[in-house]
């Protein structure tokens, strides 16, 4: 455990096979796992998603573009699902804005020898993408009709404390575990 | 629990179209209902999301659950955020109060009701609108949709491989939750969030690792058929006949006459009775 940087080493914005593959996987394991959810009484659709800390991990691990996949279609696909098409759209792009901005952050942040300091570094960054990510359901004040208050309130912070339980908790857990086996085999 | 795309409008009106004609459609209905707070504007599109609704062609009993969870939801939504706490209301101080809520003493006038209706019928005639985009298309012509649409090819065909990647990624769950089950793995009933999240643990990690370690043998197939190489072709051929124009026409004509009244302060005043 000698370097943080992303296992890819393609430019940062580079869309190639792996990103295409590694983005498919992302999305169908967050459709998946996102269908456990359980809503906030209150709130304008905010669930707390385990799943959700998948994205800023793909984020991470497979770069901008795969990060941003994972959460715009992965949560394209649960709304799918569910049957509520593409009405809460926002929200898809402030989930994939939380893998980009996650794959962004970790592209810069220099190399960490330490695992534990690591995995701190893994949970505060994935913690800070998603609170910038999760501001773009700041359009739901013209998309919904909603004032500022009911935004900053019902809307952005209950999703904020429950999406970044999950990614405090579940990103270094999934990070503590595929980052030794993807130096050991070379991904 | 079904994790595949449910195709429920076959040989509807809907389903006949191009789907690019199913995904434009909410964008404009939602320019078109974004800041209206006049509840007889609001009737008036809901006029045509119903007409809409009903040329998709879904069979009640296929999605009366998808609608029951819709309308529990969005009732208990208007009824917390606009009238029980207000948070999202709209009132008029000189107005004569009807009644208080008990316990969150919020004045109710027949603005906050109008208003409180206004926002139901939105969220209702957005998932009418909704609906079609999720069960007219067929997960197969997805990836062609937003292709044409002008998003990158590869990102395109992502979208179609998500859609692959569903069914086994379902299966790898049950196998991982049983194998996990037979090691003395057990969910638990804590209602905690954290405790949940952190019994989670043992079924997201090795879902997620395996699911990786099988996409190097994706990523390397493809490479290995010259993926992305070149401009990319599809089997399905989307092309807007005239029907299809008439529609996106007809949604766009609304969307503009909509964001003109708003402008001319036609609709953004609640309307009371």
């Amino acid at each position: 455990m000698t370097a943080d940087a992303p296992v890819s080493r393609e430019p940062v914005f580079a869309i190639s096979t792996r990103t295409v593959v590694f983005g498919a996987v992302g999305a169908a394991l967050y459709a998946v796992l996102g269908l456990f959810s359980f809503l906030i009484p209150g709130t304008q659709s905010v669930a707390v998603r385990p799943a959700f800390a998948l994205v800023p991990f793909f984020g991470k691990q497979f770069g901008v573009i795969a990060g941003f996949f994972t959460g715009l279609v992965g949560n394209m696909v649960i709304d799918l699902l569910q049957g509520s098409g593409l009405t809460y759209w926002n929200w898809s792009v402030a989930n994939g804005l939380v893998g980009a901005l996650a794959g962004l952050i970790f592209a810069y942040l220099p190399p960490i020898a330490n695992e534990a300091v690591r995995l701190v570094a893994v949970a505060i960054g994935s913690l800070v993408a998603t609170a910038l990510g999760m501001l773009f359901v700041i359009t739901d004040i013209w998309v919904q009709g909603i004032d500022f208050n009911t935004f900053l309130t019902i809307n952005y912070l209950p999703a904020l404390v429950a999406n970044g339980i999950a990614v405090v908790i579940l990103t270094p857990a999934l990070e503590a575990i595929w980052e030794p086996l993807a130096k050991r085999t070379g991904r | 629990m079904d994790v595949t795309p449910r195709y429920l409008g076959a040989g509807s009106a809907l389903s006949r179209r191009d789907p690019r004609v199913l995904l434009l459609v909410p964008v404009l209905y939602l320019v078109a209902v974004a800041g209206v707070e006049d509840l007889r504007a609001m009737l008036a599109c809901a006029v045509l999301a119903v007409a809409y609704y009903r040329a998709a062609g879904i069979p009640w009993r296929d999605v009366r659950a998808n609608w029951a969870f819709m309308l529990a939801f969005t009732t208990i939504l208007v009824v917390v955020n606009s009238i029980i706490t207000s948070a999202d209301s709209r009132s008029d101080p000189s107005a004569e109060v009807l009644f208080t809520v008990p316990v969150t003493a919020s004045p109710i006038t027949w603005a906050t009701l109008s208003y409180s209706a206004t926002l139901f019928v939105r969220y209702v005639t957005l998932a009418m609108i909704g609906f079609p985009v999720a069960f007219n298309i067929a997960p197969s012509d997805l990836g062609v949709a937003f292709a044409r649409l002008g998003l990158s090819q590869r990102l395109a065909y992502g979208v179609d491989l998500t859609f692959r990647f569903l069914p086994s990624t379902w299966a790898s769950l049950h196998e991982t939750l049983d194998a996990q089950r037979v090691r003395g793995y057990e969910h638990g009933r804590s209602r905690n969030p954290v405790k949940r999240l952190l019994r989670l643990r043992p079924v997201v990690v090795p879902l997620t690792v395996n699911a990786l370690i099988d996409a190097e043998d994706t990523v390397n197939a493809m490479d290995l058929r010259g993926f992305g190489g070149r401009h990319r072709t599809w089997m399905r051929e989307l092309s807007f006949d005239r029907t299809d124009l008439l529609t996106l026409g007809g949604f766009a004509v609304v969307a503009a006459a909509m964001v003109v009244a708003k402008f001319l302060g036609l609709t953004g005043a609640v309307w009371v009775p």
